[in-house]
C-alpha cells in the first residue's frame, strides 16, 4: 500500500467532522477528565450553546443527568472496562428533563490506549409516553377484564382470562374482597381456564387470594385446572394444599351447590 | 447442548412487568407451530414465563428469544421438531447458582421454585451466571 496522500487525509477528517456534525442526534466526546473535547451541531443545539464555550465544561457540568458522578455514568462504565454501555437516564437541560438513552464507548488513540470516550444520545421523549400509554392501556384493559359475577345466592365466580400478573392478581384480589362483602356470599369460585399461563407467582397469588378469602369466612374453589395445567402444576413442585381444584367450572359450582345444600332438580 | 437447526425465531424484550405478556402469548403461538398440543403450548408458556418474570424481576430487563428448532435424526430415523428458549439479560447475575437451583430457594419472596422448575418442565436446561455480568439461560422441549 502506498503512503496516504495528505490532501485527501485532510478531506477525509473534514467529511468526517461534517458527517458527525449532520447526524440529527447529539455526538460528544470526552477526555479522561470528563472534560468535552467535541460536541456536534445536534449537541450545541440541545445545549442552546456554541462549542466554543461548550468544551470548557465538563459533561456533567451541562448534562445535568441522573447518572451523572454515579457508577452508573455508562461513559464511565465504558472507559474503566473499554466496553461498550448503554442506558436510559434523563437529562436536565435549563430545568428542562429530557428522557434519553446513551451508549457510551471508550475513545481510544491509534496506539489503541483508553483517552477519553464517546458517546451518542437519543431524545426517547416519545417512546416513553407511548410505553406509558401502553401501560395505561394494558391497566383498563386489565380492570375490564376482571369481573366478579354473582352467580347464586350466596356463590360468587370470577373467571380470570389472560395474563396474570402481580397488577392483576392484586386487581382480582381487591374485586372479589370486595364482591363478598357486598353479597355475603359463602363460596367463590375462581376460574382460571382462560389463563395462559399458570406459573408460579400465578399460583403463589392463588394462594394469596384462597387464604384471604377465608379469613372472610369464604370458601375458595378453584375451576379449569385442566389436565395440562395440573401437570404443569406438578412439574413446577407447586402444593396448592388443602385448595379444593376441579378441572371444570360445572364441577366446582356442583360442589358449590352441595356446601351450600342447594339441589338442583329437573321438574319433569 | 448440541446445535440444533433453527427455522423461525422470536425476539421479545423484557423491561416492564407487562412485557411478559407477550413473551407468554409468543411462546404459545410458536409452540403451536412447531406442533405442540394444548399441554405441551401451556407447559412451554409457563417455562418462558417463569425466566422472563425473572429477568424482569431480577435481571434489571433483558430479552427472551423463542426458537423453532429441528433436530436431524439417526440414518433411517425421523428427527424431531422442538422450541428453544434463551433468555438472556445483563444484570446483576446469580452468586449461587446451585442454590439457585434448588427447590424454595428465592431472594424475592416468592415460591422459589421457578427455575427448578423451569429445569423439570423443559427436557434440556443450561444455565450460566456471573455477578456483574449477567444470566443466560436455554431450555429446550421436544415434541414427542
Ligand atoms: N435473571 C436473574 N438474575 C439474577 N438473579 C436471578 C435471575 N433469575 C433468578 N435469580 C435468582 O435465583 C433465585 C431463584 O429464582 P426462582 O427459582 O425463579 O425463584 P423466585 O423467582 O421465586 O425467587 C431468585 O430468587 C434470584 O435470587
Ligand atoms: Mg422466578
Amino acid at each position: 500500500m502506498t503512503a496516504k496522500n495528505p490532501v485527501l487525509t485532510a478531506l477525509d477528517a473534514d467529511l468526517s467532522v461534517r458527517v458527525l456534525n449532520q447526524i440529527p442526534t447529539p455526538v460528544m466526546a470526552v477526555d479522561k477528565d470528563f472534560k468535552i473535547v467535541f460536541m456536534n451541531e445536534a449537541g450545541c443545539s440541545l445545549l442552546g450553546l456554541p462549542l466554543g464555550e461548550i468544551t470548557q465544561y465538563k459533561c456533567s457540568e451541562l448534562m445535568n443527568s441522573l447518572h451523572c458522578g454515579t457508577p452508573e455514568c455508562r461513559m464511565n462504565q465504558a472507559m474503566q472496562s473499554g466496553a461498550r454501555a448503554t442506558a436510559r437516564n434523563e437529562v436536565n437541560i435549563d430545568g428542562r428533563a429530557v428522557p434519553i438513552e446513551y451508549t457510551a464507548a471508550p475513545l481510544k488513540d491509534e496506539a489503541g490506549n483508553i483517552i477519553g470516550g464517546v458517546e451518542y444520545v437519543i431524545d426517547i421523549t416519545s417512546r416513553v409516553r407511548d410505553e406509558q400509554k401502553l401501560r395505561e392501556q394494558s391497566r383498563t384493559i386489565m380492570e375490564i377484564s376482571t369481573p366478579a359475577i354473582s352467580l347464586w345466592e350466596g356463590i360468587v365466580v370470577l373467571p380470570v382470562v389472560g395474563v396474570v400478573d402481580s397488577m392483576r392478581a392484586q386487581q382480582m384480589m381487591n374485586t372479589m374482597l370486595a364482591k363478598i362483602k357486598e353479597t355475603s356470599s359463602k363460596i367463590i369460585i375462581l376460574d382460571i381456564q382462560g389463563v395462559a399461563a399458570v406459573d408460579t407467582a400465578v399460583a403463589n397469588h392463588l394462594i394469596k387470594i384462597t387464604k384471604a378469602t377465608k379469613l372472610m369466612g369464604c370458601r375458595c374453589l378453584i375451576s379449569g385446572i385442566s389436565p395440562a395445567v395440573a401437570e404443569t402444576l406438578v412439574q413446577l413442585g407447586i402444593d396448592l394444599g388443602d385448595v379444593a381444584t376441579n378441572a371444570t367450572l360445572k364441577d366446582s359450582l356442583g360442589d358449590a351447590f352441595e356446601l351450600l345444600h342447594y339441589e338442583v332438580r329437573k321438574t319433569k | 447442548m448440541t446445535p440444533a437447526h433453527v427455522s423461525e425465531e422470536v425476539h421479545v424484550e423484557l423491561n416492564l412487568s407487562t412485557d411478559n405478556a407477550l413473551a407468554i402469548t409468543s411462546a404459545r403461538r410458536l409452540a403451536g407451530r412447531a406442533g405442540f398440543d394444548e399441554a405441551g403450548q401451556s407447559l412451554i408458556a409457563t417455562a418462558v414465563s417463569e425466566l422472563a418474570t425473572n429477568i424482569i424481576r431480577y435481571g434489571g430487563g433483558g430479552e427472551v428469544v423463542l426458537r423453532l428448532i429441528h433436530e436431524q435424526g439417526e440414518v433411517g430415523q425421523p428427527g424431531r421438531d422442538g422450541v428453544e428458549v434463551v433468555a438472556e439479560d445483563h444484570g446483576p447475575g446469580i452468586r449461587n447458582i446451585e442454590r439457585a437451583m434448588q427447590d424454595h430457594f428465592s431472594t424475592g419472596k416468592s415460591l422459589g421454585l421457578g427455575l427448578p422448575g423451569v429445569k423439570r418442565l423443559m427436557d434440556e436446561f443450561f444455565i450460566n451466571s456471573k455477578p456483574g455480568v449477567g444470566t443466560l439461560c436455554i431450555a429446550r422441549k421436544w415434541r414427542r
